[in-house]
């Protein structure tokens, strides 16, 4: 098993981190990135065309499984550890050819970036920060919050392997009363405020 | 394979990936592929893409490439051949 990194173009710029204008500087990121996060297998580094990166398909964040033989045999567009486990798993039980999970995995899963998003827009912050969460409200401030709850939160969030059924059970279970109880306190003070309003009227 | 480390990228060899990168569709420009801000419609166009597949897809022949290596000298996949790859692409942001 080989495993192997290219280093893409710059996803969050910032002052530190500024988009990509020579190679060189893209060079520079990829031994930072290898050291920072203790990477022990080839770094590899596109070109500053993008030529690779777009060629295979040129998303923020995919893995794709090559078999024995060179041929793509999983498409994991959204990289999700616990997803490639079962998804090498299935290629190791036939002999490391062919394709395994029905090919392409399109799902993003949001969970691991809650607490290890943060990890690379921390770069480039401030920018980097106020960039993403006025794309997407809570892009940013949700994976920061997470990673300050990284303890708390990464036997959940971080896994390499799925979660069992049961936990997924439960874990939905809790989210939906969590949601029953919201929606009952807020219809009970929208309930509260709007009795006020009359109260008020009728004076 | 290890040497001092290249100051040129290597991608634009002759390889499979560049030759399929001149007649790419919904390819970008220098431009707009290294931008200056992450914006909304950067996030559309990965939602697209994702809907579309875009990508090399599985049974293909993953097209060959040669690019620089951290530490120095460069990797070509197709010296992999034999065993399997888990290949991935990531941002230092």
């Amino acid at each position: 098993m080989n495993f192997i990194d290219v280093v893409i173009r710059q996803a969050h710029p910032g002052a530190d981190v500024p988009a990509y204008h020579s190679f060189e500087q893209k060079m520079r990121d990829a031994e930072s990135y290898r050291q920072e996060d203790g990477i022990g297998w080839p770094v590899l580094v596109d070109d500053l065309e993008g030529t690779t990166h777009q060629v295979y398909g040129g998303l923020a964040d995919p893995t794709y499984l090559i078999d024995a033989d060179g041929r793509v045999a999983f498409y994991n567009m959204w990289t999700h550890a616990p997803t490639l486990h079962e998804a090498l798993e299935e290629l190791q039980q036939q002999g490391w050819r062919g394709e395994v999970k029905g090919g392409v995995h399109q799902t993003p899963h949001l969970l691991p970036s809650m607490t290890d998003g943060w990890k690379g827009l921390r770069r480039g912050w401030p920018q980097s920060f106020i960039e993403l969460e006025t794309s997407m409200p809570g892009m940013a401030s949700g994976p920061w919050l997470g990673y300050q709850l990284r303890p708390l939160l990464a036997p959940l969030t971080l896994r390499s392997k799925p979660l069992p059924p049961s936990a997924k059970l439960g874990l939905t279970a809790g989210a939906a009363a969590l949601l029953f109880l919201g929606v009952r306190s807020l219809r009970s003070r929208l309930a509260a405020d709007s009795g006020r309003v009359r109260a008020r009227n009728k004076r | 394979m290890q040497g001092d480390t290249p100051k040129e990228d290597l991608a634009t060899r002759s390889t499979e990936t560049a030759q399929r990168f001149v007649t790419l569709k919904d390819k970008l420009s220098n431009e707009e592929y290294n931008f200056e801000h992450f914006r909304a419609k950067h996030l559309l166009s990965d939602a697209q893409a994702t809907i579309e597949k875009r990508g090399i897809q599985p049974g293909e022949m993953a097209p060959d490439f040669e690019l620089a290596r951290v530490g120095g000298g460069a990797l070509r996949l197709s010296e992999l051949r034999g065993k399997p790859v888990l290949l991935h692409f990531g941002s230092f942001t």
